[in-house]
């Protein structure tokens, strides 16, 4: 009697609940394990085009986009915006709240849960990151304007020098005992004694512009916080590997990448030792043009990393290349510089301006879509939450 | 002040002037200060910067030109420095005896100190408080530095300098206010204890943060830089105040996204109100374009906190349902879930004011169709005319007694079942009409149907434990019709006294141990109990002890006087166990 009873019970349930869906088992397996093909290849396809960007985008500008570009940045977050949403629909729609709670998902959403919030103070440490940028900005298109002028005269290039100066400093701070060390002293244009303001000029610079950005705690590290989001995460073997496992892992290895590329382009509290690798088994297919950028990134981060690098954005880079150039410029300027010097500058002159028109236009935006990635990401994380609290079997405190 | 009308340099004097104090050519001046030293060499080099502005467009040669360019730079660079050190010298965090929240003071000082060509006014709400951080002599030598870099096109200059001063200030008064930062990681692993410090301290420091000091950075932005130029005021203001605003918030943001769970509800909500308190304020001070992003922050993490508040009082609902404890309380007293969840909903009624506002949907309960055994039904037909969130609060009242029914019948014996039940259900009804919200809001109908609830409990005990107590006094059955007796069968007779002597000290053993701990309810049982079985058994010695007594030890047979049963009564649902048993008080 016991049975039937069960039965019964178990058998109105299925009534109510999976009102919609057919009740043959095996034509939803086979939907099901559609569903998941596509989703994989969509992810993959999607990372292709990041690896080899076309040129449709109006904020590229000529030419491509240029690999860690914000242009390009932006790409990715658009394509994790999607990857997210379609993977919310996967895990979500039309299912039995209680699959979540089944293993080996019982084990692996939580895990994901945990990941996604430890990307939110990513988000905002990258945040911050921006902030920083826009000053160096800010600071680029004073030696812009001012070296913009014809004829270059003493003046202006004091103005560029004193600014330039300024930007390598902001953009040394990272960088211990390096080359920025030398230009803090002159973002004064003399050295105060004593004063009202007690601390030393270098120090107070240097302070002063990590006060201005370093928004996160003490301590935070952007390099350990991507370590512990990538420590668990294994991609499912054997009989795990069909099944919704696999596109949780593949979620999780699409967050990772962004994530990681964000802080590797972006100047973000504590990158030291930042994880140049997070595995990717090289065998999953389609994880190789993910694969692929990861290398490439990789290895610009290990070109920088002795040096000390402010970040890999291309337009930082453009800074640092041109700043250094310009600076150059500007310390050995006679009144009289050759005409050709002078060409030389100009077109330099020319690229930093644009660069600081790119960043002009794209790094507002680029803030507002970080915050929708975080809006997304706290929006899943509740969803899910709410699943799991209904099938009430939410056993460990997750995050 | 600005320099007399009629004082005239010429551009050699002029230029000799700035030259003079180029920091990088020498050492005097780079020792002394401009701005520091009296106010005619102030006023001088003012003139100075005034003549060579001028003489750009006059002067002709380039040669000429290039001096000129020159020296404005060697200008610009100096009075950034000057700029630099007034507001170093003028800066000082907040002192914290100003920093009590506005809102509570009496007095609002309605703009005293401001200069009255200042024609923007932004007073809408009296909780905002400026108050003069540089002194307003300061605030003139800056403004004089601020329009002349500005009109040289060194704006960019000007609004870094002045935005690196005051950010590391506004910082240094956000550690005196004890604002922490925190990441989001750190606020989910602190235990909620110490977040409900963190969340009232973080209240206490955000009403000063953005009716003081970060109005009054808005102040000194106006003061300095309003009318010099398009929208640089703004640009200063969100170049201070961008970096803190978004620090604050943050943490009212992790609070917002941080796992749901009953106990959180309340600090939730006093977050919530007092951010939505501080709603029109941030509209204010942040009213620029450029500043959109912080009131959008805002608005959202206000709109979060509600959705929290919502989620968790769902979350509740489902834990009172599901709430899984099987060890049936010792006596048959009250349930700690049914404590819990009381105190909880009073608790909620407290807060009925916000919560009206944000609950707007019905509780989703079960349909009387749905033939579900997990979950109650509730028809709402009844309930015209009640707000949401008083129907979520029957609801749960509703799912408590659900739950507590299903914990009634792991007691073994059934008589306890309906104690239970009557004793939590008395409960119910004593705190719903203990707390004049809750009771407005249950409404005084579902309150009778409760109360009818109990009552039919403590009729279905006493069914149950005294029906077959009372069946042994009953006369049918001890009348027979023989020969030798006189109508009345003495072993059946005997039988009766045994059994129900028996039953009795079992019952009385038995249910002393059980508690009802409201004394008035364990009265009005007393009573009921002894209103039936007290006559019954009076009635059954009257008629039938000769019958005993008159056979060989009666004693045995007659145990009890009538008295003896009016003390065992009081015995009953005391919650411990009796130090002796029924004794014959009465011989």
């Amino acid at each position: 009697m016991r049975a039937t009873e069960n039965n019964q019970g178990s058998f109105l349930n299925r009534i109510s609940i999976r009102r919609n869906q057919i009740v043959s088992m095996d034509v939803n397996h086979e939907q099901e394990l559609q569903d998941l093909d596509l989703f994989q290849k969509r992810v993959s396809d999607r990372f292709s085009n990041l690896f080899s960007p076309s040129d449709e985008s109006p904020i590229a500008g000529a030419g491509e986009t240029a690999l860690l570009s914000i242009a390009w940045l932006r790409k990715l977050l658009d394509v994790y915006l999607c990857c997210e949403a379609e993977f919310k629909v996967l895990l979500l729609m039309g299912r039995d709240p209680a699959h979540i709670s089944k293993a080996p998902l019982d084990r692996l959403v939580p895990e994901l849960l945990d990941r996604a919030v430890k990307s939110l103070d990513i988000c905002n440490a990258v945040t911050h990151g921006v902030e920083a940028i826009r000053h160096c900005q800010k600071l680029a298109e004073i030696a812009v304007s001012a070296l913009g002028q014809k004829p270059v005269g003493d003046g202006q290039v004091r103005r560029a020098k004193k600014a330039l100066n300024s930007l390598i400093a902001a953009m040394a701070v990272e960088d211990k005992d390096g080359i920025g060390g030398k230009f803090s002293d002159r973002a004064w244009s003399f050295g105060r004694k004593g004063g009202a303001g007690s601390a030393s000029s270098k120090d107070r610079t240097v302070g002063q512009f990590r006060s201005l950005w370093w928004g996160m705690a003490k301590g935070w590290s952007a390099a350990r916080q991507l370590q512990a989001m990538s420590s668990n995460l294994v991609a499912p073997r054997g009989a795990e590997s069909t099944g919704l496992a696999q596109p949780v892992y593949i979620m999780s290895t699409v967050m990772m990448f962004t994530m990681w590329a964000l802080v590797a382009a972006i100047p973000c509290q504590e990158r030291t030792g930042l994880a140049t690798h997070f595995p990717i088994p090289r065998h999953l297919s389609w994880a190789q043009p993910m694969i692929g950028l990861q290398e490439k990134i990789a290895d610009e981060w290990k070109k920088k990393e002795k040096k000390g690098s402010f970040g890999l954005l291309d337009e930082i880079q453009k800074l640092e290349k041109l700043g250094f150039s310009l600076t150059e410029f500007a310390e050995s300027f006679q009144f009289q510089a050759e005409s050709d010097r002078l060409e030389e500058v100009a077109t330099q002159v020319a690229e930093l301006a644009e660069t600081c028109q790119k960043m002009e236009e794209g790094l507002v935006p680029l803030q507002q879509q970080i915050r929708e990635v975080f809006h997304k990401v706290v929006r899943t994380r509740t969803e899910v939450l709410e699943v799991l609290d209904q099938s009430g079997k939410v056993s460990t405190p997750t995050m | 002040m600005e320099p007399p009308e009629d004082a005239n340099l010429g551009l050699d004097e002029a230029e000799e002037i700035i030259l003079r104090w180029d920091s990088t050519a020498s050492e005097e001046a780079r020792e002394k200060m401009i701005f520091e030293g009296n106010r005619d060499e102030v006023d001088r080099y003012l003139l100075a910067v005034d003549q060579i502005q001028r003489s750009i467009s006059s002067v002709s040669i380039s040669d000429d030109q290039a001096k000129v360019n020159s020296a404005i730079q060697i200008a610009m660079a100096r009075l950034e420095d000057e700029f630099r050190n007034i507001l170093l010298i003028h800066t000082s965090p907040i002192e914290t005896d100003t920093l009590t929240d506005p809102s509570s003071s009496i007095h609002s000082s309605v703009g005293a100190a401001r200069d009255s060509s200042n024609s923007v006014s932004y007073r809408s709400t009296s909780s905002i408080r400026e108050i003069d951080l540089i002194p307003s002599d300061a605030v003139i030598d800056l403004r004089s530095i601020a329009e002349r870099m500005i009109s040289a096109g060194y704006l960019r200059e000007c609004i870094q300098v002045y935005g690196s001063v005051r950010k590391s200030t506004v910082d240094s008064s956000f550690r005196r206010l004890g604002i922490e930062k925190l990441s989001i990681g750190d606020i989910q692993r602190l235990e909620w204890d110490q977040l409900e410090t963190k969340i009232r301290r973080w209240i206490r420091a955000a009403k000063v943060c953005i009716r003081i000091v970060f109005a009054s950075e808005k102040k000194l932005c106006e003061e300095i830089f309003d009318g010099v130029g398009t929208a640089i005021d703004d640009a200063c203001f969100m170049e201070t105040v961008k970096g803190p605003a978004i620090q604050l918030f943050n943490f009212a943001e992790a609070i917002s996204i941080s796992r749901r769970s009953p106990e959180k509800l309340f600090k939730i909500l006093d977050l919530h109100d007092a951010l939505m308190d501080l709603i029109p304020d941030i509209d204010v001070v942040f009213e620029s374009k450029s500043s959109e992003s912080i009131r959008i922050q805002a608005a959202e993490i206000l709109s979060r906190l509600a959705e929290a508040a919502r989620g968790i009082l769902s979350e509740f609902e489902n834990a009172v349902l599901r709430e899984p404890s099987r060890v049936p309380v010792p006596g048959g007293t009250i349930h700690p879930l049914t404590r819990y969840v009381m105190n909880y909903i009073s608790l909620i009624s407290d807060y009925k004011q916000t919560l009206n506002e944000l609950i707007v949907s019905k509780p989703s309960t079960g349909s009387r169709y749905s033939g579900d055994p997990t979950t109650p039904d509730m028809e709402f037909a009844e309930l015209e005319g009640k707000t949401p969130l008083a129907l979520h609060l029957i609801w749960i009242i509703v799912i408590l007694q659900f739950n507590l029914d299903g914990k009634s019948k792991h007691y073994k014996d059934a008589s306890l079942v309906h104690l239970f039940m009557m004793n939590n259900v008395h409960y119910i009804v004593q705190k719903v009409k203990g707390s004049p919200e809750l009771r407005e809001m249950i409404g005084d109908d579902y309150l009778r149907k409760l109360t009818g609830k109990f009552r039919l409990s403590a009729t279905n005990y006493q069914r149950a434990t005294w029906v077959r107590v009372l069946y042994c006094l009953r006369d049918e059955g001890l009348h027979v019709s023989g020969s030798f007796s006189s109508g009345v069968s003495k072993s059946a007779l005997r039988e009766r006294f045994k059994t129900f002597n028996a039953m009795l000290e079992d019952v009385h053993r038995t249910q002393a141990t059980w508690l009802i701990p409201d004394s008035q309810l364990r009265e009005e049982l007393r009573i009921s109990i002894s209103e039936k079985l007290i006559p019954a058994y009076r009635s059954f010695l009257g008629r039938f002890r000769n019958h005993i007594e008159s056979g060989k030890h009666p004693e045995n047979y007659i145990k009890y006087s009538v008295e003896d049963l009016e003390n065992a009564v009081l015995d009953f649902f005391e919650g411990y166990p009796i130090s002796q048993h029924l004794r014959r008080r009465s011989q």
